[in-house]
């Protein structure tokens, strides 16, 4: 009995966090998504639909792309660092990859800002080198900016804990293949990946999390419409002090975001069942 | 070595980095042969091993196989098949898709495919197996599913590193019976790496004795048992009882010299390259043979007589081991009956069981 009650003690400052920080405010924010004036209603959402279903649309768009991109990167560079037979290249690698990782998203934002305008820094160089005329100049600060971002901030993470994942594997079963004759790229492919799909899938769900709450790189990048919900959100609250709408793009954002969550549970179950 | 070498290696020399693995290493290795690359670990024989397979580049010497030369050739376009110490299995194909790997690599049609798939699975036994993966297999199971990996693409030469040492000893025993007569079968030429004597003696047709880099001897498995070239290959053949004596070499006779435990005996020289001067003597502990003080001497000539008390006795199986004390130091002999501790006894040793090696400086160049 005293035991349980050490136990309960033990649990008890962690267990008040998650109520008062966690559990809380997300059932305050649910509510909230659900009150029309006084009443209760589906009225922000009708509301949220109208006003934001592009936005929504573009959310889902740019995440997914950007994720798709993350994980393509992050497996070239894995794989580079795993399967690469220049050892100085192989090194390079390693220390430049990491750097993005340690850029907060609103810098990230700023200086890619910078550097994709119609007259930013990446044009001046394409103009100077003689590749572009100034007439034939585009900015990228639309929805590719901010995949940019994203993949650019992100892949970092992903290629961190592929390359981990990697580096454990078996080094024989990679020589077995070569052995057989088959390609670096085949071993990429057909030996190295699928034995650390596990992790991928996961560095990617962590990722695509991350991005669907980021609100400093849309701002900073694609302040007009269409934009991502955290966006939308911020400009509710911030502009029309509209918590309701808000709170229904939040919960609109939670459910895009609970079903990657869910993969990533039954990925973690089965890993350690 | 009856021939032409099939499988050539000359003059390499390998490491990692700034140290020298095999310093200037020759071997040749007939067609259809099965060599054993015997010594502890870190003597070399794992890396002499990657380099024949195209995994360790050497820094100088060549690599032949059939007089063609495969030095600078990717380990695919070798004609060998590596079989792995962890068998290196593919966790995420199944049993099939393992084996037919390396055909599906060579673009060869489903159909013969899975014809040789079938074929390799009937060959090890592992019918019925096919749609499993690494995990739902036994340890003995995935060794043969790694060996039908790399007997399905008909290699010419099969590489084993130390294919047995990950399965228990009861299975080792079968396993090593099944590989030999499965190349035999076959008519493949055979390296394989071992730590094990008994596994090399049992296997191979050609024992390759390395140490430090080096190969110390090779012969047939009866030839580096009965006659080891140097002190290193003796011990490692089993042979690790010591003792330091005197010798006097005079024309075909060597003349051990009287010390406190033995009296003078004078044996032949059998062609063994001995000088007059410090030997050590090795024999095996199953090589020599207990008497009580007061039986009578033993038949023939040549052998040795040791005088001891025995220090302990134990019964490992099949016969019983006493530790013999000779002043100092201590020797293991077998005999089929026990004696009493603190028993005074007579170890006799035959003529072409004494191994004997000068102790000078020079023993390097025995062989």
């Amino acid at each position: 009995m005293r035991k349980n009650l050490l136990a309960i003690l033990l649990v008890l400052p962690a267990l008040v966090m998650i109520v008062l920080f966690f559990i809380v405010p997300l059932i305050a924010s649910i509510l909230g998504a659900f009150e029309v004036g006084d009443a209760w209603g589906l009225g922000n959402f009708r509301k949220s639909f109208e006003l934001y279903s592009s936005d929504m649309i573009f959310t889902v768009v740019i995440v997914t792309v950007s994720t798709a991109l993350i994980g393509l990167f992050s497996i070239a560079i894995g794989g580079y660092l795993t399967l690469g037979e220049n050892p100085r290249a192989v090194a390079i690698l390693r220390w430049l990859y990491r750097w993005p990782m340690f850029i907060p998203f609103i810098v990230v934002g700023q200086i890619l800002r910078t550097f994709l305008a119609k007259n930013g820094l990446m044009n001046n160089i394409l103009v100077s080198l003689g590749i572009l005329t100034p007439l034939q100049t585009v900015g990228f600060l639309d929805w590719r900016g901010i995949v940019i971002a994203f993949v650019w901030k992100q892949t970092p993470f992903v290629t961190l804990l592929v390359a981990g994942a990697m580096a454990s594997l078996d080094r024989s079963t990679i020589e077995a293949a070569r052995n057989l004759g088959a390609s670096r790229l085949r071993i990429l492919i057909e030996i190295v990946l699928p034995q650390i799909a596990g992790t991928l899938l996961v560095g990617l769900i962590l990722s695509f999390v991350t991005m669907m709450s980021v609100l400093s790189v849309p701002l900073m990048i694609n302040a007009q419409s269409p934009t991502m919900l955290t966006a939308d959100i911020a400009f509710r609250i911030n502009a029309h002090g509209d918590y309701g709408v808000a709170n229904a793009l939040g919960m609109i954002s939670l459910i895009l975001t609970t079903g990657v969550a869910l993969i990533y549970l039954r990925q973690t179950m089965k890993e350690r069942s | 070595m009856n021939g032409q070498a099939f499988l050539k290696v000359a003059g390499m020399s390998v490491g990692y980095g700034p140290t020298t693995v095999l310093d200037n290493l020759d071997l040749d290795i007939a067609k259809g042969e099965f060599v054993a690359l015997l010594g502890s670990s870190g003597c070399g024989k794992t890396t002499l091993l990657r380099t024949i397979a195209g995994f360790a580049k050497p820094f100088s010497g060549r690599i032949e196989v059939a007089g063609r030369n495969v030095t600078e050739l990717p380990p695919d376009k070798r004609g060998m098949a590596l079989v792995f110490q962890s068998y290196a299995l593919w966790p995420h194909m199944t049993v099939a898709q393992n084996i037919g790997y390396g055909l599906k690599l060579q673009k060869h049609s489903r159909e013969t495919i899975n014809s040789r798939v079938a074929e390799m699975q009937e060959l090890l036994g592992l019918s019925g197996l096919g749609n499993r993966k690494p995990g739902q297999l036994s340890g003995g199971q995935r060794q043969r599913v790694a060996l039908g990996r790399a007997l399905a693409i008909d290699p010419e030469i099969l590489l084993l590193d130390e294919p047995l040492s990950n399965l228990d000893a009861r299975i080792r025993l079968t396993v090593r019976h099944e590989i030999r007569v499965l190349q035999k079968r076959l008519g493949i030429t055979a390296v394989h790496v071992t730590h094990d004597r008994e596994e090399a003696m049992v296997m191979a047709d050609r024992i390759v004795i390395m140490n430090a880099g080096r190969i110390e001897q090779q012969g047939p498995p009866e030839e580096v048992y009965n006659k080891p070239a140097s002190p290193f290959v003796a011990a490692f053949m089993g042979a690790e009882n010591l003792l330091p004596m005197q010798v006097r070499v005079q024309g075909d006779l060597i003349e051990l010299a009287e010390g406190e435990y033995n009296q003078t005996s004078v044996t032949s020289r059998s062609g063994r390259p001995l000088t007059t001067g410090p030997v050590e003597l090795r024999f095996r502990a199953e090589a020599a043979r207990l008497a009580r003080v007061q039986d009578v001497a033993m038949q023939g000539t040549g052998h040795l007589e040791l005088r001891g008390q025995i220090a302990s006795v134990s019964y490992p199986g099949g016969h019983w081991r006493h530790a013999v004390r000779l002043g100092d130091r201590e020797i293991l002999v077998d005999a089929d009956a026990p004696y009493n501790q603190g028993e005074t006894v007579k170890v006799q040793i035959p003529a072409d069981s004494l191994f004997i090696f000068n102790t000078s400086t020079n023993t390097a160049k025995i062989t």
